[in-house]
C-alpha cells in the first residue's frame, strides 16, 4: 500500500510540471490583461494534436513537431489577444463571453479536422518505462517533467531580469504606474500572450506524449489550469507550481485509491474547499489589503 | 395600454396561431418546442447576467439537475409530473446552494467555478448508478399527464406548456426588475461599493438572482425531461444548453426581457435548418463565431440595434 501511495505520489508530480506550464500562462494573461482566456485549454489542445498530425502524417517524433505548434499556437493566441483588446465595454463579462466563444469555435474547429477520435502517441519509445529507483515512470513523463522544470527556471529568469519580463510584471502590479516608467501596456500584453503560447505549446505536446486526447478535453484543461490559479492565489507565480503540483498529486492519488472516474471530482473538492478556508488562495493572502 | 395590446397580440398569435398554421407538422413544432426550451434556459441565464451581473457557464448543471430531479421523483416516488416539475426546479435550487461561497469573490472566480462546477454533476449522474441509472441514463420518464379532458402530452398541449412556462418565467422575470430589488441591482451594476455603502446587502441580492435563475433553468430542463421521456448524462449535462442559450441571449441582447427567446427561436431554427444541413458535426463552430462578433461588434444585441431604429428606447436593466 505504502509503494502505491509513492508511486501516486511520484506519477502526480510529474503530472503537475505540464499542469504548471498550462496554469502558467493563464495567470500571465490575467496578469496583464485582467482577463481569463476560456480559451488556453483548447490553444493545449491545437498543439497536442498538431503534434499528432506530424506524428501520424510524416511518422516524425512529436518533439519535432514543437516549432510548428509553437507557430500556430502563438498565432492563434495573438488573434484571442486582438479579438479580447478590441472589446469596448463591459470589459470583465465580455471577455469571458468573447474567449468562451473563441474556445467553442476552437473545439469544433478540432472536431472537423481531427474527427471526434481519441489520439494517443504510437511512439514506442516515448511509451517505454523510466525506473527510477522504487518508481515507475514512461519515458515521455520524465522527458516532459524536465523540459517543464527547464521552462519554469526560463521563466523566471525572463520575469526577474529581462526587459520584457519584468514590464509584464510592473504592468501587472498597477498598470498606471508601469505606463508612466514608460512601458508600453499594449505590447506588454502582446508579449504576455505570446509566452502564454509558448508554454502551452510545450503543455500540448506533452499531452498528447504520455496521454490521450480528444476533442472535448480543452475546456477540461482550463479548468484545471483555474482550479490551480485559485490554489495558488491569482497573481502568485511560486504559488502556481505548489498548486499544479498538488493538483497532480491529489488526482494521481485518488485514481489510485478510489477510481478514475473520480480525478475530476478532487480538482473541484480541492477548490471549493480552498474558496471556503482561504479565499485568498494558498500564496495570495498578501494581496488582500486595499 | 399600445404596448399591452402589443403584448397581447403577440401572445394571442403564439398560443393560437402557431399550432394552427404547424399543429400537423410534427417536425416543426418539435422543432418550435426545442427552441422554446432553449429560449426558456436562455431567460435565465439573461436574468443572472443582467440582474446579478454574472456570467454564467454552468447553467448546464441546473438544467440537468431539475431534469434528472424531476424524471426520478416522478418515478421512483410516483408523483404527478406537475408536482415532479417543481421538485426539479427546486432541485436545481439546491444545486445551487453549492454555489454561493463563490459569490462573495469578485471578477471572473463565480464564471470560472461555476464552468467547473458543471461537470461535477455530469461526473455525479454517470457514477451515481442506483439513483440515476449511469451512462446508460434512465427511459420512460413519464410524460405530461391529460387533466380536464385536454392531453397536455400531445405535441400541441406540450406546446403551449413551455410556451406557458416561458411567459409566465418572462412575466416574474419583469416583475424582479420592477421591484425595489431590481432597483437595488441596477444601481450595483453602476457600482457595488456605492450601493453596499448605502446599506444594500450585494452579496445576498446575487445569491437571490442565481437561485431564481437556478429554479427557472431546473424547471425548464424538468420540463424536457417529460417532453423527451428519455436522459443520459452526457445529454443533460450537454454543454449545448450552455453554448446555445449565451448565443441566443447575447444575440437578443440579454439586458431586454423579449431578447433572449426571440435570440433562441431565431438561433435555434437557423442552427438547426442551415448550419446542421451544411456541416453535420462541428457546426457550434458558426454560434462560436457568432458570439464572438456580436461581442465585438454589437454586444447589446441585434434586436436592441433594431429597437433604436424604430426609435423606441429600452433602458438596461
Amino acid at each position: 500500500m505504502t509503494e502505491l501511495i509513492l508511486q501516486a505520489l511520484y506519477s502526480g508530480l510529474l503530472q503537475g510540471g505540464s499542469y504548471a506550464l498550462i496554469a502558467l500562462g493563464l495567470a500571465l494573461v490575467f496578469g496583464t490583461m485582467k482577463v481569463i482566456n476560456l480559451a488556453h485549454g483548447e490553444l493545449v489542445l491545437l498543439a497536442a494534436y498538431i503534434a499528432y498530425s506530424v506524428e501520424s502524417g510524416l511518422g516524425w517524433s512529436p518533439l519535432l513537431a514543437i516549432p510548428l505548434a509553437m507557430l500556430v499556437v502563438c498565432s492563434t493566441s495573438v488573434m484571442v489577444y486582438l479579438a479580447v483588446s478590441r472589446i469596448q465595454k463591459d470589459r470583465e463579462i465580455n471577455s469571458l463571453i468573447l474567449t468562451y466563444g473563441l474556445g467553442v469555435m476552437l473545439t469544433n474547429l478540432i472536431l472537423l479536422v481531427w474527427k471526434a477520435d481519441v489520439h494517443s502517441t504510437s511512439s514506442s519509445w516515448m511509451q517505454d518505462a523510466f525506473v527510477l529507483g522504487p518508481f515507475f515512470s514512461m519515458n515521455s513523463e520524465i522527458l516532459f517533467f524536465g523540459v517543464s522544470v527547464l521552462l519554469m527556471g526560463g521563466l523566471w529568469w525572463w520575469l526577474a531580469r529581462s526587459w520584457y519580463g519584468r514590464a509584464v510584471r510592473a504592468v501587472s502590479s498597477n498598470r498606471d504606474a508601469a505606463k508612466l516608467m514608460g512601458i508600453n501596456p499594449r505590447s506588454t500584453e502582446l508579449v504576455s500572450f505570446v509566452v502564454a503560447g509558448i508554454l502551452a505549446t510545450f503543455a500540448g505536446v506533452a499531452l498528447f506524449s504520455y496521454g490521450v486526447i480528444s476533442p472535448s478535453y480543452g475546456g477540461v484543461l482550463t479548468i484545471k489550469a483555474f482550479v490551480i490559479t485559485v490554489l495558488a492565489g491569482i497573481g502568485s507565480i511560486p504559488g502556481v507550481l505548489v498548486g499544479a503540483l498538488l493538483l497532480g498529486v491529489a488526482e494521481a492519488l485518488t485514481v489510485t485509491l478510489a477510481s478514475s472516474a473520480l480525478q475530476d471530482l478532487v480538482g473541484m473538492g480541492l477548490f471549493l474547499l480552498v474558496l471556503f478556508v482561504m479565499p485568498n488562495g494558498l500564496f495570495g493572502a498578501k494581496r488582500r489589503r486595499g | 395600454m399600445k404596448r399591452n395590446t402589443q403584448v397581447l397580440l403577440a401572445l394571442l398569435a403564439s398560443y393560437a396561431l402557431v399550432p394552427l398554421l404547424f399543429g400537423s407538422n410534427h417536425y416543426i413544432m418539435s422543432m418550435v418546442v426545442a427552441a422554446l426550451v432553449i429560449g426558456g434556459v436562455a431567460l435565465s441565464w439573461a436574468l443572472l447576467g443582467n440582474l446579478g451581473g454574472m456570467v454564467s457557464f454552468g447553467h448546464s448543471a441546473f438544467f440537468g439537475v431539475g431534469a434528472y430531479t424531476s424524471a426520478i421523483v416522478s418515478m421512483k416516488l410516483g408523483l404527478p409530473v406537475p408536482l415532479s416539475m417543481l421538485l426539479g426546479g427546486l432541485g436545481a435550487v439546491v444545486a445551487s446552494a453549492a454555489m454561493l461561497p463563490v459569490l462573495r469573490l469578485r471578477g471572473p472566480y463565480f464564471a470560472l467555478a461555476i464552468l467547473a462546477y458543471a461537470h461535477i454533476f455530469r461526473i455525479l449522474a454517470t457514477e451515481w448508478k442506483p439513483v440515476t441509472g449511469g451512462a446508460a441514463g434512465i427511459s420512460n420518464i413519464p410524460r405530461l399527464p391529460e387533466l380536464l379532458g385536454f392531453d397536455f402530452g400531445s405535441k400541441t398541449g406540450n406546446y403551449w406548456v413551455i410556451l406557458s412556462l416561458v411567459v409566465v418565467l418572462a412575466f416574474a422575470y419583469q416583475r424582479i426588475r420592477k421591484s425595489h430589488y431590481g432597483l437595488a441591482l441596477r444601481a450595483m451594476h453602476e457600482s457595488e461599493d456605492a450601493t453596499r455603502v448605502v446599506g444594500v446587502n450585494s452579496t445576498l441580492l446575487k445569491a437571490l438572482m442565481l437561485v431564481v435563475s437556478a429554479f427557472m433553468c431546473g424547471l425548464v430542463g424538468a420540463f424536457n425531461a417529460h417532453y423527451i421521456n428519455f436522459l443520459e448524462p452526457d445529454y443533460a449535462f450537454s454543454s449545448v444548453w450552455v453554448t446555445l442559450p449565451i448565443v441566443a441571449a447575447i444575440f437578443g441582447g440579454y439586458r431586454t426581457l423579449t431578447g433572449p427567446v426571440i435570440g433562441a427561436v431565431a438561433v435555434y431554427l437557423v442552427d438547426q435548418l442551415v448550419f446542421k444541413a451544411i456541416m453535420p458535426s462541428g457546426h457550434q463552430l458558426v454560434l462560436g463565431l457568432l458570439l464572438v462578433a456580436m461581442v465585438l461588434l454589437s454586444p447589446d444585441g441585434l434586436l436592441s440595434i433594431a429597437r433604436n431604429m424604430t426609435g423606441r428606447r429600452h433602458a438596461a436593466a
